[in-house]
């Protein structure tokens, strides 16, 4: 008996031990997908940390579940993609400190040989234009993500309800995995392009339509209201935004290059 | 695309940081949810078995009922309730191991309250007679049943264990899938396989399915060990 | 020591099984009690051996003329065998222990009395073999053993034969015959083979309605 209480003591010590972890010195970034599957953040973030003595913790999820995270006061800060919503939850209070950090573009990927067309295509909305009119399978993220909502607005703008129809599939899932689902349906979708570049090498897709100015895909930082939430730690936030948008950071991500040397990612803060 | 297989093998031969402190923090977490879960189960089992109280056959059947609650809700309502704008949100855990823990430990407890009751109830009564007869008090009997049902309770913590291991939905609505921070086989699994990274995900799932199989394999050593009885 | 138990009522279900039973028990006797079946003499021994209350009446054991109190330390006096032996999943030598074990006893006196009761009913050989994998005459004379090495001065037995071979029967008819020679306790079995109850028994008690209707001698003391 002696021995058993012993070995519990001993058990639970170790375990109390190894799950302290030093909760002084860290914050929560709630980001999405994209930014964690390109692998940006396994990149940027030692560098901070370096710099700063902080860590940064990153939930990646979808840009809309980031703003959602973030309004609950769950994150210090968010970094996502979809700058309406974003200067929408800025306006609503919610977040302090918003800044344009960088950019990339989307892309429409989809089986080489190109059932729809769309290569020929004038512009994005054209694009899905086709896709829809030749009924070939389109797999949308369906989780109100940055590409989601990009993706959502090409079709407004086409003019097109795709939800629905069964040619049209709402996944619910990461860019990534969006991406497989795609790559095993010989479906269409919207990525963004560090997501694609990143993964490309193991899917059986390529580009087929790019370059329109309405998939310009900005991404954008801000801190989490301490107004709203008074354990949001505001301050920490802050020395990261403004190492993200300062010379150093900026050059950080512009070195940033995925296995095959590709650039993920434009920096444009001003 | 080179041999995913072979390099999961050389990640887990080359003993591997990342790999490694991803399988620990699964131990730990696990681990720990499931000492607590026992810590509070077995002795509320032994009180259930051995007590009249009033409700009791609705707490046994809430119990069983909890056995199988999905992963996932318990996970839902537990970030509701760690969220800052949560009930609970004063511990401000929510994306820590404790919150996992906390998820994890209650998917454990109702396993091992439930299955310890009926191995428990389940002991012979000729044992218990035995026991009276012998001259023992009633807490050396309660003790002495307890000892007999042992296999059914250290079924009941190996299948508890099992359930925590290989358990996704909850750790990765409450721990957020944190890299170093809340990364355990299970999500990271999930992760890498959306990535498209092979390797450290075949690399865990090894591991992963090594540990289930090790798990079930002394489960069921040890129920045969128990059904000696019934000879 | 011995057992007085008067006015003994008990009722199973709206029946009256035992009604105004009255009986003392003297030391150093085996009796044996016979009846058909269903007649209460399991009941009548479980009420003996302080297990099972009565609905009416009292038991009263005497200590040299002293009554005692029907605590755990005269329940730890007596003992009873049930018809199947409840065995626990362990060693035999530890089956042996049990009683020792729950009357704290020293551990050396432990292995040197647990031995000695196995060897008493012949099993010391198969001492570290768990006792579930032992044959139904062999549980049996382990459940004796059990028993016997607390050295109770009451010993009640209910069917000790019932589930056993020939041979374990008259190898169990032995050890209770040498039990009341070398302990000097007083055993009350139940059978229901006359032939045994003869061969064994110093006195042979018949329930019957409800009562203990007669008692013959069968061996002079």
């Amino acid at each position: 008996m002696q021995k058993l209480y012993l070995l519990l003591t001993a058990l639970l010590t170790l375990l109390m031990t190894v799950c302290a972890y030093a909760e002084e010195n860290r914050i929560l970034c709630a980001s999405t997908t994209s930014a964690q599957n390109s692998g940006l953040f396994d990149y940027l973030l030692p560098e901070f940390e370096k710099d700063s003595g902080i860590k940064v913790d990153v939930v990646a999820v979808g840009t809309g579940a980031a703003i959602e995270i973030g309004k609950r006061g769950d994150a210090d800060l968010i970094l996502v993609h979809a700058k309406e919503l974003e200067l929408k939850a800025v306006e609503e209070g919610y977040f302090v400190d918003r800044r344009d950090v960088m950019y990339n573009d989307f892309v429409i990927i989809g089986e080489p040989n190109d059932p729809a067309e769309i290569k020929e295509a004038k512009t994005a909305t054209e694009a899905f234009a086709k896709i829809a009119k030749k009924q070939t399978p389109f797999i949308s993220r369906g989780d109100k993500s940055g590409a989601h909502t990009k993706e959502l607005f090409i079709w407004k703008e086409a003019g097109i309800t795709p939800a629905g129809n069964n040619w049209y599939m709402e996944a619910g899932q990461g860019m990534a995995k969006t991406q497989r689902i795609a790559n095993e349906k010989q479906a269409y979708t919207l990525t963004d392009r560090g997501t694609w570049l990143a993964v490309k090498d193991n899917l059986n897709m390529s580009i087929l339509f790019e370059g329109d100015p309405i998939l310009f895909n900005q991404y954008g930082i801000m801190a989490v209201n301490p107004k709203k939430h008074k354990n949001a730690k505001y301050d920490k936030a802050l020395v990261f935004i403004n190492w993200i948008i300062s010379e150093k950071g900026q050059k950080t991500i512009a070195s940033f290059k995925d296995k095959n040397g590709n650039l993920l990612f434009t920096p444009n803060s001003k | 695309m080179s041999n995913p297989f072979l390099k999961a093998v050389e990640l887990i031969f080359s003993f591997d940081k990342q790999l490694f402190d991803i399988i620990f923090l699964s131990v730990k977490v696990s681990g720990f949810a499931l000492i607590i879960a026992s810590v509070f189960g077995i002795p509320i089992a032994v009180f259930t078995a051995f007590k009249k109280f009033p409700l009791k056959s609705l707490f046994i059947n809430i119990m069983n009922t909890f056995m199988g609650a999905p992963p996932v809700a318990v996970g839902l309502i537990f970030y509701l309730l760690l969220s800052r704008s949560g009930m609970l949100g004063f511990l401000g855990i929510l994306y820590t191991p404790y919150a996992m823990i906390l998820a994890q430990t209650f998917l454990a407890f109702p396993i091992i309250a439930s299955l310890c009751h009926s191995a428990i109830v389940g002991v012979d009564p000729l044992l218990k007679q035995a026991s009276i007869t012998l001259g023992a008090s009633p807490f050396t009997t309660a003790a002495t049943i307890i000892n007999e049902a042992r296999y059914g309770i250290m079924s009941a913590l190996i299948a508890a264990s099992g359930r925590l291991f290989a358990e996704v939905g909850a750790i990765l609505i409450v721990g957020g899938n944190i890299a170093g921070l809340t990364r355990v086989m299970t999500t990271a699994i999930a992760l890498e396989t959306d990535k498209g990274d092979f390797e450290l995900a075949v690399a865990l799932g090894i591991i992963l399915i090594l540990i289930s199989f090790t798990i079930n394999f002394s489960l069921n050593i040890i129920q045969k060990k128990g059904k000696k009885e019934l000879i | 020591m011995k057992l007085t138990v008067s006015n003994i009522y008990k009722n199973y279900n709206n029946t009256t099984i035992l009604n105004n039973l009255t009986y003392s028990f003297k030391s150093d006797s085996i009796y044996v009690i016979m009846g058909e079946n269903g007649v209460g003499k399991s009941t009548f021994l479980r009420i003996c051996a302080l297990i099972e209350n009565p609905d009416a009446g009292k038991i009263i054991y005497y200590k040299q003329d002293k009554a005692l109190k029907n605590d755990i330390e005269t329940r730890r006096r007596i003992t009873l065998l049930l018809p199947k032996v409840g065995i626990f999943n362990t060693s035999v030598y530890k089956n042996a222990a049990y009683g020792l074990k729950v009357r704290g006893m020293g551990k050396n006196k432990i292995k040197e009395t647990a031995c000695e009761a196995l060897d008493f009913v012949g099993l010391l050989h198969k001492k570290d073999q768990n006792a579930l994998t032992l044959s139904s005459g062999e549980t049996q004379r382990l459940g004796i053993a059990r028993a016997l090495a607390f050295k109770p001065e009451f010993i009640f037995l209910d069917e000790p034969t019932a589930s056993v071979d020939y041979k374990n029967t008259k190898l169990i008819e032995g050890i209770i015959k040498k039990l009341k020679k070398t302990t000097g306790a007083t055993i009350i079995m139940t059978t229901h083979e006359k032939e045994q109850a003869i061969r064994v028994g110093d006195k042979i008690l018949i329930i019957e309605d409800t009562k203990i209707r007669s008692s013959i001698v069968t061996k002079d003391k």
